[in-house]
C-alpha cells in the first residue's frame, strides 16, 4: 500500500496485518479465485473466526451471525477474483466485506426508531469491546491502542463499528453535533492506525 | 445554503472515518462513493483506514460454531465464481421467476432482500442456467430443487471430490442424514448420443442405479440429487446406453466411498 496524503508519521516497521499470521492470506484467495476448494478451506481457517466474531459483535443474534458468516464466506467464494492485492490486504477486503454484511443485516432487520431505542438502554462498557478470551498479541495491541484514544474518540469507534450505528446516531446518542462525530470518526481511525502499524 | 466545491470536497474527505466504519445511511455511502471513485488520495485513505477498521475486527475472533464451516464448504461447492474483472466472460445467470419460489429451509434462510437477491444467484447458480426453451428441465429442476437445498444445507453436509477416469473431476455433497447426495461434475469426457453416464450406489443394500447424467453444459454437468443413500455406500459412474441399465455394465469411472 502506498502511504496517504495525511500528515502523521509513517514507517512504523511492523508487518502488514495480512502477513503476521499463519498463512499468506492474499495468495490463498489467488487460488480460490481458480476454483481452488483446498485454499477456501485454509481461507477459512485462518479469518473464519474473525469474521463470524465481527459479525456476531454487531448482529448479537447467534443464528442470523450465522446465516451471515456463510454469506459473507460465499462473498469471498464468488468474487475471489475481484481481491486486488494493490489496493489493501485480503485481511481488511474480507473483514470490510463482512462488516458491511453485518450492518446491512441489522439495518435492514431493525427499524431505525426501535434500533434508537435499544440503543439508548444498551451499555457499552470498555471491557466487552474487547473479550479477555484467548488473548492474543494482536488482541492485547488492539485494547492498548483503544486505550490509547480520547474517551469521545473511542466511543465513537464503539457505537459505530461495533454497534453498527451511523454517525448520525451515534452523534444523537452523544448529544454532539453530526460534524464532531464525523471528524472524531476520522481522528480515531488515523490514530488507531497510526498506533496499530498497520500498512499505509 | 448551497455548499461551495470546496466545502463538499472537505465534507467528504471529513467522511472518510465513518465511511470506513459503514457508519453511513445508505444516501450518504452512494455519495461518498461517487466522490470517491474520482478521488485517488480519498481512495487511499480509505484502504488504509480500512487496514485499522479490520484489526477492530479480527480481535473480536471466535471459535466458530460446529458445522458452519461443512455447510459454508458445501455451499461454495455449488456456488459460480465471478470470472475476473479485465477477461468479462457472459454469466448467464438468469434471475425467472421459478427461482423465487425457491425457499431455503433451516438455517440458511436469508431473511434480508439484498440478501435474498444472493439467494437467488445461489440457487441460479446451483441449477446452472435457466434456459427457457427448456421448459421441461426447468420443471425437473424446480422439482429437485428443494431437495437440493436441504442436502446443500443440512447439519452433517460433507463434500467430498474425485477424479473421473477419462477426464473431469466429480464434486458431491452428501447427507446421510438426509439419505441423499448431489452430484456435479467438470470436464466429464462428452458421450456420443447413444450413451450416457449414469450413477450408481453400491453397498450392503445391494446395486442401485441413482439416475442418468445430464448432458453437461460448458463443460458442467448436474447437479443431480441422488436420494435413496444408505450406510456403507459407494458411489460410482458409468457409461451406460443413453436409457440407462439395470446394472453397471462398463468399466466403473469414479468410486468414491461415502
Amino acid at each position: 500500500m502506498t502511504a496517504t496524503g495525511s500528515q502523521e508519521p509513517r514507517n512504523r516497521a511492523r508487518p502488514a496485518p495480512a502477513t503476521r499470521a499463519g498463512i499468506d492470506l492474499a495468495g490463498q484467495i489467488a487460488l480460490v479465485a481458480r476454483g481452488e476448494t483446498a485454499a477456501f478451506d485454509a481461507v477459512f481457517e485462518q479469518i473464519g473466526p474473525s469474521v463470524f466474531g465481527v459479525v456476531k459483535r454487531v448482529i448479537r443474534d447467534p443464528a442470523q451471525s450465522e446465516e451471515v458468516t456463510q454469506e459473507v464466506m460465499l462473498e469471498v467464494w464468488r468474487s475471489a477474483s475481484k481481491f486486488d492485492a494493490g489496493r489493501g490486504s485480503a485481511t481488511a477486503w474480507v473483514m470490510t466485506l463482512a462488516h458491511r454484511r453485518a450492518v446491512d443485516r441489522v439495518r435492514s432487520v431493525q427499524k431505525e426508531a426501535e434500533r434508537e431505542r435499544r440503543v439508548a438502554a444498551a451499555e457499552i462498557p470498555f471491557d466487552e469491546v474487547i473479550e479477555a478470551v484467548e488473548s492474543s498479541l494482536e488482541r492485547e495491541r488492539v485494547r492498548r491502542c483503544l486505550g490509547s484514544l480520547t474517551e469521545v474518540q473511542r466511543e465513537s469507534v464503539t457505537l459505530a463499528y461495533y454497534r453498527g450505528y451511523t454517525y448520525g446516531q451515534v452523534a444523537s446518542l452523544l448529544g454532539v453535533p453530526t460534524g464532531t462525530v464525523k471528524t472524531r470518526m476520522r481522528d480515531a481511525l488515523i490514530r488507531l492506525r497510526d498506533c496499530l502499524g498497520v500498512a499505509e | 445554503m448551497k455548499l461551495t466545491k470546496q466545502s463538499q470536497i472537505r465534507d467528504a474527505h471529513t467522511l472518510a472515518g465513518a465511511y470506513a466504519m459503514d457508519a453511513v445511511s445508505a444516501p450518504d455511502r452512494e455519495r461518498f462513493e461517487r466522490h470517491l471513485a474520482g478521488c485517488e488520495e480519498c481512495a487511499r485513505e480509505i484502504a488504509s483506514l480500512r487496514e485499522a477498521t479490520a484489526m477492530l475486527g479480527t480481535a473480536t475472533a471466535a471459535a466458530v460454531p460446529a458445522g458452519l464451516k461443512e455447510r459454508i464448504m458445501a455451499a461454495a461447492a455449488m456456488t459460480r465464481q465471478q470470472p475476473p474483472a479485465d477477461e468479462p466472460q457472459p454469466v448467464p445467470v438468469r434471475t425467472g421467476t421459478w427461482f423465487r419460489s425457491l425457499a431455503w429451509p433451516g438455517r440458511l434462510t436469508l431473511a434480508t432482500a439484498g440478501a435474498a437477491a444472493a439467494a437467488v444467484l445461489a440457487v441460479a447458480v446451483v441449477f446452472g442456467i435457466a434456459n427457457s426453451s427448456m421448459q421441461h428441465q426447468i420443471d425437473q429442476a424446480q422439482a429437485s430443487s428443494q431437495q437440493i437445498a436441504v442436502v446443500l444445507t443440512a447439519q452433517d453436509a460433507h463434500m467430498m471430490t474425485g477424479t473421473v477416469a477419462g477426464g473431469g473431476t466429480a464434486t458431491i455433497v452428501m447427507s446421510h442424514a438426509r439419505h441423499a447426495l448431489v452430484f456435479t461434475a467438470q470436464g466429464l469426457h462428452a458421450l456420443p448420443a447413444s450413451r450416457g453416464y449414469e450413477l450408481w450406489l453400491i453397498g450392503p443394500a445391494g446395486t442401485r442405479s441413482a439416475g442418468m447424467l445430464p448432458a453437461g453444459r460448458h463443460g458442467m454437468t448436474g447437479p443431480v440429487i441422488a436420494s435413496g443413500l444408505r450406510p456403507g455406500d459407494r458411489l460410482a459412474l458409468t457409461a451406460e446406453p443413453a436409457d440407462g441399465s439395470a446394472h453397471p455394465d462398463t468399466p466403473m469411472m469414479l468410486d468414491l466411498v461415502l
